[in-house]
């Protein structure tokens, strides 16, 4: 449980950063982060791993003030994933790198060693490979199965998927889903809606250092207010279903007008062409047709692997 | 403007060209996106473009390279520069001031600009960036964004002919990014200037360029306008190059017999072609 009461930070007491944000995030929850550069988000980020305490409100982490713990004890509580892996990367070779969590956390032991076995399997890593000659999205991928490896129950990741190609974007994306899945609490900060459609379950959106909206991904991603406000630019299916009932008011009440994901839209889309009788469409019809659609999966089978219950994952 | 003919480039200490087999013809004046998977060879096209490559990093070189007519191999680095700017993908590595205005000085005192020429310049440049209320901050204060504006505006003050980025919105957010493209299309526009940009965001590539070139593996997989290239959106899939949801959704609904029109690359064609559809 991460809750922000009225937190207000700034860098070096001049200048404001948060004026006042509140926010709680519930355990197992997959929260994203929206808004422009300088919106405060990161600043919120760095505040839940205790890297920066609020000038005044409360950051607390189970109930506990971050101000009151200490920074082992938060090491153990969050996890967190910079923007840059080369500001996280620090050892001479892949083993070391995900043992060094343990080492900073004075855990070395055989235990600790068999969970960074296991993750170099999983993640099909050289363990003796030198970090620091990966290309960008293995350094990612290494940064993120060092937080991975030390099962915190939080983690926090800092635009995890900037600067990737579409192929690590996806393998990034699946291990943080994977947790997910097994009840780890995500906090991501993302300026690509179309991951965060894909992925959170909920969107807390800051404007000049505030919260300006929050609710499920698609309640906030559709309200044109919020994306106005935040300057936010929705994901290109969202964008075309708040786009068709302005340019045709009939289509306000059809299928077209409530498509969240391009699944959704190819299903209305082909049930209106398909049905829409001279005059208006059969409503009903297109719902019931729209409710009963085939999955994704069904629809057509990816060409990347995805994990197998993801949704239609970054298409 | 630009011509690359059987270019193939191999660093010494690797046994694979990191490109080859490339020819493309940039015409003058137009603007140019390359993007694919990481590793495919976008950024070794630009190092070929300003001179980097063969001048920087030892290798072997093939085939030819000109810019406005002159063979990079037979051109010296400094005259490759005053052809061709270049904004790096890592900006920070790129500054020599901690001002602004020092910054926006240091290439045009270099290049020898006349001093009286240098004000109107360095106020055109910030302009066309949209940053002229920057220009006596610190860099160091400044967010990615304005310090990715005040890298391309030192460029531009150069009056290059060839304009050469490397993801320069990579840390930027959408809106950001998007008013990037916008102030160097119309930049360039207004001044005839030839662009070529790096880029992993694709659906601002189909919006801006003339051009689109997919890497993949080191060659040129496409070369053609965006919309040519985007009517294959399973094919780029299958290579690693998502596109952009709108194309990926119209292309399904041509494929499903429901859609005839030519292959829309944003959201604003999309949404025209839909509402024929659904009609």
């Amino acid at each position: 449980m991460i809750e922000f009461r009225d937190v207000r930070a700034s860098y070096d007491g001049r200048i404001p950063i948060l004026k006042g944000v509140d926010f709680a995030i519930g355990q197992g929850e997959f929260v994203a982060f929206a808004g422009t550069n300088g919106a405060g988000k990161s600043t919120a980020m760095r505040l839940i791993n205790g890297l920066l305490k609020p000038d005044s409100g409360q950051v607390l982490i189970d109930g506990v003030p971050t101000t009151q713990l200490k920074t082992s004890e938060l090491a153990h509580r969050v996890g967190f994933l910079f923007q840059n892996p080369d500001r996280q990367i620090c050892c001479g070779t892949v083993r070391e790198e995900l043992l060094f969590g343990f080492k900073a956390l004075g855990e070395l032991d055989a235990q600790a060693e068999q969970r960074v076995d296991a993750i170099i399997e999983r993640f099909g890593f050289d363990p003796d490979a030198d970090p620091f000659l990966l290309n960008r999205g293995a350094r990612q991928l290494l940064a993120l199965a060092s937080i991975v490896v030390l099962e915190t129950p939080v983690v926090v990741l800092d635009e995890p998927t900037t600067g990737l190609d579409f192929r690590e974007c996806v393998k990034v994306m699946e291990v943080i889903s994977q947790l997910h899945r097994a009840g780890t609490t995500v906090v991501m900060v993302c300026h690509d809606m179309e991951v965060v459609a894909d992925f959170a379950e909920r969107v807390i959106v800051m404007s000049e250092g505030r919260v300006v909206d929050q609710g499920s991904t698609f309640e906030v991603l559709r309200n044109p207010r919020t994306l106005e406000e935040a300057h936010l630019v929705p994901p290109q299916i969202v964008d075309i279903s708040l786009a068709l009932p302005l340019m045709d008011a009939r289509l306000a009440e059809s299928p077209v007008a409530a498509a969240d994901t391009l699944n959704e839209m190819q299903v209305a889309v082909e049930t209106m062409a398909g049905r829409a009788p001279v005059g208006g469409f059969v409503l009903e019809e297109a719902a019931e047709r729209l409710q009963g659609a085939p999955g994704p999966q069904e629809l057509q089978p990816p060409a990347v692997p995805v994990p197998s219950d993801s949704k239609e994952v970054l298409r | 403007m630009i011509q690359l003919r059987d270019f193939c480039f191999r660093y010494r200490e690797c046994s694979q060209p990191a490109v080859m087999d490339v020819n493309l013809d940039i015409p003058a004046g137009s603007f140019t996106g390359i993007t694919g998977p990481a590793g495919s060879g976008k950024s070794m096209l630009t190092y070929a473009l300003n001179g980097i490559v063969p001048y920087c990093y030892p290798g072997d070189f093939y085939g030819e390279v000109l810019i406005d007519g002159h063979d990079t191999c037979d051109t010296s680095l400094t005259d490759i520069s005053r052809l061709v700017g270049s904004v790096c993908q890592d900006i920070d590595s790129q500054f020599v001031a901690s001002v602004v205005e020092d910054e926006m000085l240091y290439g045009l005192e270099n290049f020898g600009v006349a001093h009286e020429l240098i004000p109107a310049r360095v106020d055109e440049a910030l302009e066309a960036m949209g940053i002229a209320d920057l220009r006596d901050r610190l860099i160091a204060s400044l967010s990615g964004g304005q310090k990715q504006k005040v890298a391309i505006a030192s460029i531009l003050a150069l009056r290059p002919k060839v304009l050469v980025l490397d993801e320069p919105t990579a840390e930027l957010d959408p809106a950001s990014s998007r008013q990037v493209f916008l102030l160097l299309a119309d930049y360039a526009r207004r001044h005839g200037t030839t662009v070529v940009v790096v880029e992993q965001k694709i659906a601002l590539l189909s919006e801006f360029a003339d051009l689109l070139v997919i890497m993949q593996d080191g060659r040129v997989r496409f070369a053609d306008a965006p919309a040519a290239v985007l009517a294959r959106s399973e094919e780029l899939l299958s290579i690693g190059v998502n596109c952009p949801r709108s194309t990926t959704l119209m292309n399904r609904l041509a494929a499903a017999g429901l859609y005839a029109g030519p292959v829309c690359t944003d959201v604003a064609q999309a949404s025209r072609a839909l509402l024929e559809v659904v009609a």
